[in-house]
């Protein structure tokens, strides 16, 4: 029977969520495996394991009533060991690496934060901001819309304008969230959104960093903010020692706080 | 501990809490390289309409389409919070990388002013959100290890 893992902690940590439901359908309870002073929170693995959405959030869910009590170190979803034995050989094995990586981020939970601009907000910021483009607007309303070649060049001005503005707001955010965070992780880049940043935060100021992201709200009126959080430190785990270390995304330098 | 979950927004299927949520899920977390990872090939979650964005010429019409409905005496001053930052933001300059997202932008951002010009265009909510979703792009999908 395989071995699916959820996460490593200590096994002094007060909260572990032995019996709670983890993935598969019907899901399957959450075990610990106890290595020295390390434990993995796992289930069997379900037959046919797949990224399905009830899955993810049973992970994370697992890992959420986890991280509530203590540190936690998550795995990535979909981790599958062949038995419960080669799970704690690895605890053994890596001991080490392990117990610093949750002491550097003992009772420090990540927010991440996405935003993007509320449209009309932009459009109207890029109007104000660049005669040339209000006055070529202008004349190709007066025209009755412009030429084709008209609207293209007014639509790449403005796009072009759009995505400075993107790249600057997204630069002013980060300045003021920054501050209130021991490490900073940038997430991939998409369409969706012009910042996805993950923040590493004490959770005694949690609060202080709650009210930066009010902060950046309301100086930042023209863009949609979206916080979650607290959530286990996804995007500080590092990957494991078989990488080199700080190949994970962003700065992980959380050693510091 | 609180996650956000899904917060089902009105039509078009956004439940951005979760999908933000589940995006670090996947993507983020500790890997064990002696361990198997479940393949993420098809996967369920990442179906969601990814707007390839690119700098088209469909984009730049459909912004032309909009600066032309755009009420310019409504002016910025009319828009939620648009402001006086105008100045002290621009002047921080735009150096730096970018992080392209005019999809949606393009997109709603006609309707968003459609809908001012057919209101007053004076008591105008910012209610035409972007729909956007978030591309939780498909090239996650070679990223597993």
């Amino acid at each position: 029977m395989s071995t699916y893992i959820y996460g490593i902690t200590a096994t002094s940590h007060p909260g572990l969520p032995e019996g709670v439901g983890g993935v598969g359908d019907p899901s399957l309870p959450v075990r610990v495996l106890r290595e020295g002073g390390l434990a993995a929170l796992v289930s069997d693995a379900p037959e046919g394991l797949r990224p399905k959405r009830r899955e993810l959030l049973a992970h994370q869910n697992v890992l959420s009533e986890a991280g509530a009590a203590g540190c936690v170190l998550p795995m990535r979803f979909g981790s599958v060991a062949p038995d419960d034995g080669s799970v704690t050989a690895v605890l053994a094995e890596r001991a080490e690496h392990y117990e610093e990586r949750l002491r550097a981020l003992d009772n420090r939970v990540e927010y991440n934060v996405k935003a993007n601009h509320v449209e009309d907000a932009v459009l109207h910021h890029v109007m104000a901001g660049n005669p040339e483009i209000r006055a070529l607007a202008e004349a190709n309303r007066q025209s009755g819309g412009g030429s084709y070649e008209q609207k293209i060049q007014l639509g790449e001005m403005v796009a072009a304008a759009v995505k400075a503005k993107e790249a600057e707001d997204a630069r002013t955010l980060e300045g003021v969230l920054e501050p209130e965070a021991d490490a900073v992780s940038v997430g991939p880049e998409s369409t969706g959104w012009l910042a996805n940043v993950s923040y590493l935060v004490p959770r005694d100021t949690a609060g202080e960093f709650l009210e930066a992201v009010e902060r950046a709200r309301k100086d930042l009126p023209h863009l949609e903010v979206r916080l979650n959080g607290p959530l286990p430190p996804y995007s500080f785990v590092e990957p494991g020692p078989a990488e080199p270390a700080g190949a994970a995304a962003g700065g992980t330098d959380t050693g510091a706080g | 501990m609180t996650v956000v979950p899904a917060q089902q927004t009105g039509g078009g299927g956004g439940s951005s809490g979760l999908y933000d949520v589940l995006e670090l899920v996947l993507d983020r977390g500790l890997v064990i390289d002696a361990f198997v990872r479940v393949s993420l090939v098809g996967i369920e979650i990442l179906k969601i309409d990814v707007r390839v964005v690119v700098a088209s010429v469909d984009t730049y019409l459909r912004f032309a389409e909009a600066c032309n409905r755009l009420d310019l005496e409504a002016g910025p001053r009319k828009s939620p919070g648009l402001p006086e930052i105008v100045g002290e933001v621009t002047e921080s300059g735009a150096r730096g990388k970018s992080k392209g997202a005019l999809s949606g932008a393009a997109e709603t951002v006609s309707d968003a002013f459609r809908q001012a010009r057919e209101g007053s265009g004076s008591e105008r909510e910012t209610e035409s959100r972007p729909r956007a979703r978030k591309s939780t792009s498909s090239r996650r999908k070679e990223e597993q290890e």
